[in-house]
């Protein structure tokens, strides 16, 4: 009944198992050792040890990091802020894809298949091709501005502030929402909305009271998913951003290889860790709420 | 008992919960085929997949030509296994899965083919070497199955209920053509089925398996005739039941005496055949036994069903239940329900049995 | 199955949803033809000069060598480590399989900045930064995940009886598994090859803290010049970059069912 049964006779089963499982996971285990589990518990020791500058670190291990950090008001504004702002560009972000999901979810066929490919594709193009794309949208020279300055309206800063950012990364983030909506949408049958149809409740009633509740735990893993990849991410802050927009992120790198304090964007990492886990909570028990 | 070719001693397969096969002993012949009957969860496959290393034994052991194999890896065993869902190499034509066996001996390519055709014209699938078997249907598919396990010429062939998946008309065809193969080729086999009808009709021998134990191991005639325990007896065919008192060789069944060969003792349940028993009912004359000792008892028409080629009768005799069947004629008029009958039988068809708890 | 009409409101905000979606990715096409010195859209002129510069800029061409070098070795490491421990985990009873499954794709979950963070100072310690090998161990850690999650999938769904039949026919574990497994795993072979390729030559915030100049991955050069630079030579790479994905795309969607592979 086990596959293990078929790689040895009995009897001689349990240690030759044991020896030849080792061997097939060994090469996993290591690099994962290596390059995951020793760096990240050593990036947690960190955020314990003092900076002396330049990279130097003391020799004692102290709470000032977290201490001050958590005090610090700049820091504090930086933490809230990259959380409001990542929340802003959950909501925009489920707003533009759920349209998206819940057309694919009704399409069929060959026109189904096409579609999604364009869903996925952006996910496996780089994010800085598509960051570079948002540039030639939002400069000032841009697209937007451009056709705003030809008819005859006046240009807006898009690029370089929070505005182009929210923009990027919600786009940035959609393909991830769209799927995650789209797995959350299995209960989502046309029988059941065809149902209340003959209840009588009329379209709009019906998306409100039937769909929108049915598709809550796919709604509810894709904010969960957009929300921490946008805390966490780098590359469209930064270049949209321009240096101007201060996210976490973008601190974190700004400590570890401008500044040269380590132990402080160690810290910032671990608050980092620290939101994700609050938000996985979260969903947790929405979750339970909604099913 | 005498050690066959095939030798089953003690054999045992247990779970963390469960016991799938409890002290399993079996001797089978060489060129026989028999049958692991039973019904599902009963032990059957989980034997067979002992048999051929698939799964370990708990205890107990196998041996092979008088060559102990229990230790053994599945692909150091030289057993040829037709899967229920016949298992075949979805990547590879019909000759290459045909010819994977050979050539995992070492057979040499001309003659591995030659060979792997042979096989293939004997479950007549010439001119399908080349397909891959997601274009065959599922009975072409069997035979390559078949087909594939007989030409490494294993010293057994195992079967797990390979005729389940096909429809009821290729299902018969298919049974006459494994037991004629089996039969030229004289290859000792198992046959796993819960299709009592193929178990007696294939298989020189067939055992019988209930929760994991062996409950008799026998001809088909044997099984039928002579059930060695109550399980048997009403699993293999149809059965009416009557529950008594026994004394001896005479059974007291609601005040009514019955005999049957043998003696025993204590509440026992008889056993016969439906088709044994004979109905008589008011104004019909009795049919001649001659000699024969036979029992009587009285009963009452319950219900008749039509079923074409017979008549079914349900009747109530003294609060247990008989049925009892009369091959139509065309143009009679069923006994109607209500009637008095009497049900009568050779003392010779009566089984006894001690009651179950 | 579902014969419902979509109602037009839906098409219509679908459709526009769409055009956001894919915007950035298709504006990056008529931008790289521009003929202008700095980015603006619409272009003023139409020339094929970027691609031209791209031809002779060292850099870039030295980083997209790098990058395509570290892919493919990243991808064939991946599938000779991912692949064995597949097997391990889905086909043979390994104690705490689940558990294993779990801890080697949880550098996924992690925000690679911090992943990024974590390997730089470790690297910086060990001597691997700005190196070849360093770049080569970072990358495994985040392809690893994807490489397993789809290789353990496509063994878990073979039919393990087909297997069976193949060692009672005398096949030794080790020929079940080249000449039956192996085959029937292509689709998930092949996913896993093009999943790791992408995912290594795309992958910018992990090698941005392990590059340095004396070695640089395409996207990282690509990342810095657009820091600094406003002009469509990202552009052209851009396209040749989408042109890639694309290819790669219907390899998948060819052999293993693109959609599959993402969406149940």
């Amino acid at each position: 009944m086990t596959a293990a049964t078929m790689i040895t006779a009995p009897g001689s089963r349990t240690s030759s198992i044991v020896f030849l499982a080792t061997l097939l996971l060994g090469p996993i285990i290591a690099v994962n050792g290596l390059a995951f589990i020793m760096p990240v518990l050593n990036l947690l020791m960190l955020s314990f040890r003092e900076s002396l500058g330049g990279g130097g670190l003391g020799d004692a291990y102290t709470l000032d990091n977290w201490s001050s950090t958590l005090v610090d008001g700049f820091y504090i504004e930086l933490i809230v802020q990259s959380i409001l702002t990542s929340l802003m560009i959950t909501i925009l972000t489920l707003v533009a894809s759920y349209p998206i999901a819940l057309y694919l979810h009704r399409a069929q066929g060959r026109w189904r298949t096409i579609l999604l490919v364009l869903v996925i594709s952006p996910l496996l193009t780089s994010a800085v091709v598509r960051t570079y794309g948002w540039i030639a949208i939002l400069a000032d020279d841009g697209l937007i501005n451009n056709t705003l300055k030809a008819l005859g309206a006046d240009a807006m800063r898009l690029l370089f502030n929070k505005v182009g950012v929210v923009i990027g990364l919600t786009e940035i983030l959609m393909p991830y929402m769209i799927l995650a909506l789209l797995a959350g949408f299995g209960r989502l049958d046309p029988r059941v909305e065809e149902a209340a149809e003959t209840l009588g409740a009329s379209p709009w009633k019906v998306f409100w009271r039937i769909i929108v509740p049915l598709t809550m735990p796919g709604v509810a893993l894709g904010c969960l998913l957009s929300f921490v990849l946008a805390v966490s991410s780098f590359i469209t802050p930064k270049l949209l951003g321009g240096g101007r927009v201060f996210l976490l992120a973008t601190e974190i790198y700004d400590q570890a290889i401008v500044t040269l304090n380590w132990p402080l964007a160690a810290t910032l990492s671990m608050i980092i860790l620290v939101i994700f886990g609050a938000a996985l909570v979260l969903y947790s028990r929405l979750l339970r709420a909604v099913l | 008992m005498q050690p066959g070719f095939l030798s089953i001693r003690s054999l045992t397969k247990r779970y963390e919960t469960m016991v799938a096969v409890d002290d399993l002993n079996l001797e089978i012949a060489k060129g026989e085929l028999v049958a692991f009957l039973g019904p599902s969860g009963c032990g059957k496959s989980t034997s067979l997949r002992m048999i051929a290393g698939l799964a370990p034994a708990t205890s107990g052991t196998i041996s092979i030509g008088g060559k102990d194999v229990t230790q053994l890896a599945p692909y150091r065993r030289d057993i040829g296994l037709v899967f229920q869902s016949y298992a075949l190499f979805p990547h590879m034509s019909v000759l290459k899965n045909v010819m994977f066996g050979l050539e995992m001996r070492k057979v040499p390519a001309a003659e591995a083919e030659r060979r792997a055709r042979e096989a293939i014209a004997m479950v007549q699938l010439e001119g399908r070497e080349d397909r891959r078997p997601a274009q065959l249907s599922g009975g072409q598919q069997q035979r390559v199955a078949l087909a594939r396990a007989l030409v490494i010429q294993p010293s057994i062939l195992l079967f797990d209920e390979p005729l389940s998946n096909l429809d009821a008309k290729l299902r018969d065809e298919m049974r006459s053509e494994i037991r004629s193969i089996q039969k030229r080729l004289g290859i000792t086999s198992i046959f796993v089925t819960h299709d009592q009808v193929e178990a007696l009709s294939m298989c020189d021998k067939v055992a019988v398996l209930n929760g994991g134990r062996l409950e008799q191991l026998g001809t088909p005639n044997d099984l039928y005739e002579r059930p060695a325990t109550a399980f048997v007896a009403s699993f293999v065919g149809r059965t009416n039941r009557l529950s008594g008192v026994a004394e001896g060789d005479c059974i007291s069944v609601g005040g009514k005496a019955l005999r049957a060969p043998g003696a025993s003792k204590g509440k026992v349940e008889l056993m016969v055949r439906p088709h044994r028993m004979v109905m008589t009912a008011a104004g019909e004359t009795m049919p001649d036994f001659g000699s024969e000792p036979i029992n009587s008892i009285d009963g009452e028409i319950r219900d008749v069903y039509y079923a074409g080629d017979i008549l079914h009768y349900e009747i109530d005799a003294g609060g247990q239940v008989m049925s009892v069947e009369r091959t139509t004629s065309g143009g009679e008029t069923p006994v109607s329900p209500g009637s008095a009958v009497n049900l009568t039988w050779r003392v010779a068809d009566t089984l006894v049995f001690g009651a179950a708890q | 199955m579902d014969e419902r009409p979509v109602p037009l409101t839906l098409k219509i905000l679908a459709f526009v949803m769409f055009v956001f979606l894919l915007a950035p990715v298709v504006l990056v096409v008529p931008i790289s033809f521009s003929a202008d010195t700095y980015m603006t859209f619409p272009p003023s002129g139409w020339s094929m000069r970027w691609y031209v510069d791209l031809m002779h800029n060292s850099r870039m061409i030295g980083a997209l060598g790098t990058s395509t070098l570290l892919a493919v070795i990243v991808t064939v490491l991946s599938m000779l480590i991912a692949l064995p421990a597949a097997y391990a985990i889905i086909r043979m009873r390994v104690i705490g399989a689940e558990a294993l499954l779990a801890l080697f794709t949880a550098p996924l979950l992690l925000p690679t900045i911090v992943l990024g963070l974590a390997i730089l100072i470790v690297f910086a310690g060990a001597g691997l930064l700005g190196t070849f090998t360093g770049l080569v161990i970072a990358h495994l850690i985040i392809v690893l995940p994807y490489a397993l999650r789809v290789l353990t999938t496509s063994l878990a769904g073979l039919p393990l009886i087909v297997e069976e039949a193949a060692s009672t026919l005398g096949a030794s574990p080790l020929t079940v598994f080249t000449r039956i497994t192996m085959p029937m795993m292509m689709p998930g072979i092949v996913a896993t090859a093009a999943l790791s390729f992408l995912v290594s030559f795309d992958e910018a915030v992990i090698s941005l803290f392990l590059t340095g100049p004396r070695i640089t991955t395409l996207p990282v050069a690509m990342y810095q010049h657009v820091e600094t630079q406003a002009d469509p030579l990202v552009a052209a790479i851009s396209v040749l970059l989408i042109v890639l994905t694309l290819a790669v795309v219907m390899i998948v969607d060819r052999t293993a069912g693109l959609t599959k592979t993402f969406v149940k």
